[in-house]
């Protein structure tokens, strides 16, 4: 179970105290070579590299582009230096502020909590439409209201010159009251570097990871999308905030366009140069972006004098130009796009790499497999009150087309029941119906006296519904383990009695020799094992399978029978599973209903079912006909 | 009353504008998922045509249709050297593909032209107002207004009538069904392009003449307008991208007229606060898309 101290508290701080030392002793060395021409440089990139890893603990963890964190970077900007510039430097630019704010003055600390407050205030609102538009249309439309954040800010920022000194003069520091030494922004940068792994390590961070890679596969794991990418905000929010602070404290002033497109367009680059689902990858891409973007600063300004070769660029003048960085800028961000979308690293982690390296001296223990039959308890109290998962006539229309029309079952919380049916019959309609995914036009379902109609994925789920996906959907980028303890922490919270043991389920898959890797490099067959054991570590009332072994051998589909029945029983779930493949069905339900035309055209034993002259008609004069969508 | 009448017809103006570019972002959308932060950049080489060839001396009537093509050139040339590249990628490749696109093509004109504002001579007519009744109305609205219903109903003809018109909204609709179908993928997006490009050119044509200037920076507005514009309407829909842009004008200048002066000029901050809050509550959109995904 996660957080374990070691692999995600120790390892974490100490892979980022190390990344820290290299980083900052890479920036000594080359102050040391450049001398003090390169002091600013090197301050700069320590500032931007907070910022970049606040973005990260948003953008990396929930795959949101966000153009809007330095359009929160501004409002923290200018919070710090309303509050921490002294009344008499703002009388000069500021002396009607609202609120009486030209007369406060706080220390710096004090003016950064300040900041950090404001900022949090702005983004719980916005995270409350981004989080909603994401849900209803998708990633993209989230992005676009970052994006018109990082405006609106702007925009406010130079025509509210009261507040913020407009778009000319801006706020500035007296002279020698700006940041003068490092000790503050290595200390936040450390601390910065820290937040961001120990957040991907976190729970919160593993769930928002799932809903990053599956957004559906994690609802229907109880995991709720939008508390995870709420507290990835407001977490980078923080990070970026002090990042801002510190940007403004250090420069001495701020402008409109201080926080605007041009610093958007470097930090992001910078993000997805390293690799932006990475921590590490956020800091080697500031280090390498920020080399990179003074080479080309210094190429276009004097050509190849900088390499002291005294050539005269000649043929390469056309380049040689000034402001050659911002095209270098944008060339980098288009270049990794299209060629190395995932940035150098990946999500390769230093941390990640040191506990692989120390742990493969200690290999584990093959744990037991699990037992026979459930250990007493599990699910007592829902087993006692008999909780029938009782589907009562469910009717769903797609434009014109009938779906569902009247189909009702109920399965025993110790049954296996099967729903076959031909193409289009609304087998998966119905899965999709009693798993929130699709709203019924009419009709109902309960487990138990618990009515779920209408209840959104998340709350299903952690009722006990757990279902699996026709067409495989694993958490990719997540272990083996992982994608298992994922479902059972959420398990452990939301689902009452004790659960199945994560190593258990894996070795009652077949999955022990994998349990380190990725799930997206198992083979077909095991890939399936896994989901159903993540499923069964959700401690389900019920299974929902949805094909289990559909482009399975006959071999593997009798397998699934066995692995199915097997881990039903040892976790104590009745079972709904939908195939077409009648021998798999036989072979493994207590009782069957048959779907036709959004129908129940028949229910009974296996061989009740299959003597049934309707079943025969619908199901062999159907069968041929592809065009129906499944 | 007046006074509103007088509102309706300049927003209508402002927003006939935004219906082009938001409906050639739609458009782009619809083939590929592709929300084009790059699209903003097609009027930026329309102005810097405009710069040259009106510098050069040659009249409006010879650079307009020169911007209008120069467009479709740049956006069909954008899908070849990059979007193209990056088809069926996720929804944060192809927004970084589109911004960093965006920030090439500005960085080329700041490297070889001027960071600077260049202005440009306007038409004389531009500024010219008539009065109809006790309203006084401009010209150029009243241009705008009509070449855009012109457009729309050529475009809804191209759409409704022509085999590539249903391709493009079979596409649309579902991508992978209308390949099965037989449309071909590279055909469809690179008409999408190329009408993109067609859109925003008019849209640019008229964009340059009130503007009378151009800078290499001079796209971002156009592309936020069009692009928020196509989010109101709901994504994916073409209808609600036209209604998304007309609203879009609208609320602009009934809000520049009916606020108090001392918000005035945080207009454009308000109308994005409306925004916020359009998505908070109606979060799909004016016009729902239904996303069905497979499960």
């Amino acid at each position: 179970m996660f957080p374990r101290p070691g692999r995600d508290v120790g390892f974490p701080i100490a892979g980022c105290a190390l990344l820290f030392a290299v980083f900052l002793a890479g920036g000594l060395i080359f102050e040391s070579f450049q001398g003090r021409a390169a002091e600013r440089l090197v301050t700069v990139m320590l500032i931007d590299a907070i910022i970049v890893l606040g973005i990260q603990i948003y953008v990396g963890n929930t795959g949101v582009l966000s153009f809007g964190h330095i359009g929160f970077g501004a409002i923290a900007g200018y919070a710090f230096a309303v509050f921490a510039i002294s009344p008499e430097e703002k009388r000069k630019r500021i002396g009607d502020a609202p609120f009486g704010l030209d007369e406060v003055l706080l220390n710096p600390a004090l003016a950064v909590a300040v900041a950090i407050g404001v900022t949090v205030v702005v983004a719980l609102v916005v995270g409350i439409g981004l989080a909603r538009s994401g849900a209803e249309s998708g990633a993209v439309a989230a992005t676009v209201i970052t994006l018109a954040l990082l405006f609106v800010t702007h925009e406010v920022a130079r025509n509210w010159p009261d507040l913020t000194g407009g778009n000319r003069a801006g706020l500035t520091f007296k002279v020698g009251a700006a940041l003068d030494n490092r000790l503050p922004i290595y200390l936040c940068l450390l601390g910065a570097l820290i937040v961001a792994r120990l957040f991907a390590q976190s729970r919160s961070g593993k769930l928002a990871v799932a809903a990053r890679e599956d957004n559906l596969a994690a609802r229907a794991m109880g995991v709720n999308p939008l508390v995870q990418q709420t507290a990835a905000l407001l977490i980078s929010v923080v990070v970026v905030s002090v990042g801002s602070s510190l940007r403004v404290y250090e420069n001495g002033s701020i402008l409109p366009d201080d926080f605007f497109f041009d610093y958007t367009l470097l930090t992001l680059a910078m993000l997805i140069v390293g690799g932006r689902n990475s921590v590490t990858g956020a800091l080697v891409g500031v280090a390498v972006m920020t080399a990179g973007r003074e080479l080309a600063r210094r190429l276009g300004r004097d050509g190849f004098e900088v390499f002291g070769l005294g050539l005269d660029a000649g043929p390469l003048d056309w380049i040689f130009r000034e402001n050659l960085q911002t095209v270098f800028l944008g060339l980098a961000m288009l270049g990794f796009m299209i060629f190395r979308s995932d940035g150098l690293l990946g999500d390769w982690e230093l941390d990640g790499w040191l506990w692989r390296l120390w742990h493969r001296r200690k290999p584990e223990e093959r744990p037991e497999p699990l037992p026979e039959v459930a250990p007493v308890g599990l699910h007592a109290e829902v087993a006692h009150q008999g909780a029938t998962l009782d589907v009562h006539e469910l009717v769903v229309d797609f434009g014109g087309f009938r779906a569902l029309d009247g189909a009702g079952l109920t399965v025993a919380p110790d049954e296996v029941v099967g729903l076959i049916g031909p193409n289009g019959a609304g087998k998966t309609t119905l899965v999709n119906v009693i798993t929130g995914v699709v709203a019924p036009a009419a009709g109902w379902f309960k487990v138990g006296e618990r009515e779920l109609t209408g209840a959104p994925s998340h709350d299903i789920a952690r009722a006990g519904l757990v279902r699996t996906f026709q067409n495989l959907r694993l958490f990719d980028a997540l272990t083996v383990r992982q994608n298992v303890e994922l479902a059972s922490s959420v398990a452990a919270q939301h689902r009452p009695g004790p659960h199945p043991p994560v190593d258990a389920l894996i070795a009652e898959a077949g999955l022990w020799d994998v349990r380190d890797r990725r799930a997206r490099e198992l083979d077909y067959g095991s890939a399936r094992r896994l989901e159903l054991a993540r499923a069964a570590a959700m401690a389900p009332a019920y299974l929902l399978l949805d094909e289990p072994t559909s482009g399975m051998s006959d071999a593997e589909s009798g397998e699934m029978i066995r692995t199915v029945r097997h881990m039903a029983a040892a976790v104590d779930a009745g079972v709904l599973v939908i195939d077409h493949d009648l021998n798999f069905i036989t072979g493994i339900s207590d009782r069957i209903y048959v779907l036709d035309q959004g129908q129940v055209i028949s229910a009974g034993t296996p061989d009740e079912v299959q003597a049934d002259p309707a079943v025969r008609a619908a199901y062999l004069g159907a069968e041929s006909d592809t065009r129906r969508p499944g | 009353m007046t006074e509103l009448a007088q509102n309706l017809i300049d927003g209508l103006g402002r927003g006939s504008i935004y219906a082009l570019l938001a409906l050639g972002v739609a458009v782009v959308f619809g083939v590929m998922h592709l929300l084009n932060f790059a699209h903003g950049e097609l009027i930026t080489v329309g102005g810097y045509v405009a710069l040259w060839t009106l510098g050069a001396g040659w009249s409006w009537y010879i650079v307009t249709p020169l911007i209008v093509v120069s467009a479709v050139l740049t956006s069909l040339a954008i899908e070849r050297v990059a979007f193209s590249r990056v088809r069926g990628s996720s929804d944060f490749t192809l927004l970084l593909t589109s911004f960093g696109v965006h920030f090439v093509i500005s960085a080329i004109f700041l490297l070889y032209v001027s960071a600077s504002v260049k202005p440009f001579d306007r038409p004389s007519w531009v500024t010219n107002t008539y009065s109809a009744g006790p309203l006084n109305i401009e010209v150029y609205d009243t241009v705008v207004i009509a070449v855009t219903v012109l457009t729309l109903i050529g475009t809804t003809m191209l759409l409704q009538r022509t085999m590539f018109g249903l391709s493009l909204r079979a596409a649309a609709a579902d991508f992978d069904t209308a390949r099965l179908m037989g449309v071909r993928s590279d055909t469809v997006i690179r008409g999408a392009f190329a009408l993109s490009g067609l859109l925003a050119g008019i849209a640019g044509v008229f964009w340059l003449m009130r503007a009378g200037s151009i800078s290499p920076s001079a796209g971002i507005t156009p592309m936020l307008k069009g692009v928020l514009a196509a989010l109101i309407g709901g994504l994916g829909s073409l209808r609600g991208a036209v209604i998304g842009g007309l609203v879009l004008g609208l609320a602009e200048v009934l809000l520049r007229s009916r606020l108090p002066d001392s918000v005035a000029s945080l207009t454009e901050g308000v109308v994005f606060l409306l925004i916020a809050l359009l998505f908070i509550f109606r979060p799909q959109g004016l016009v729902t898309v239904r996303h069905a995904e497979r499960v």
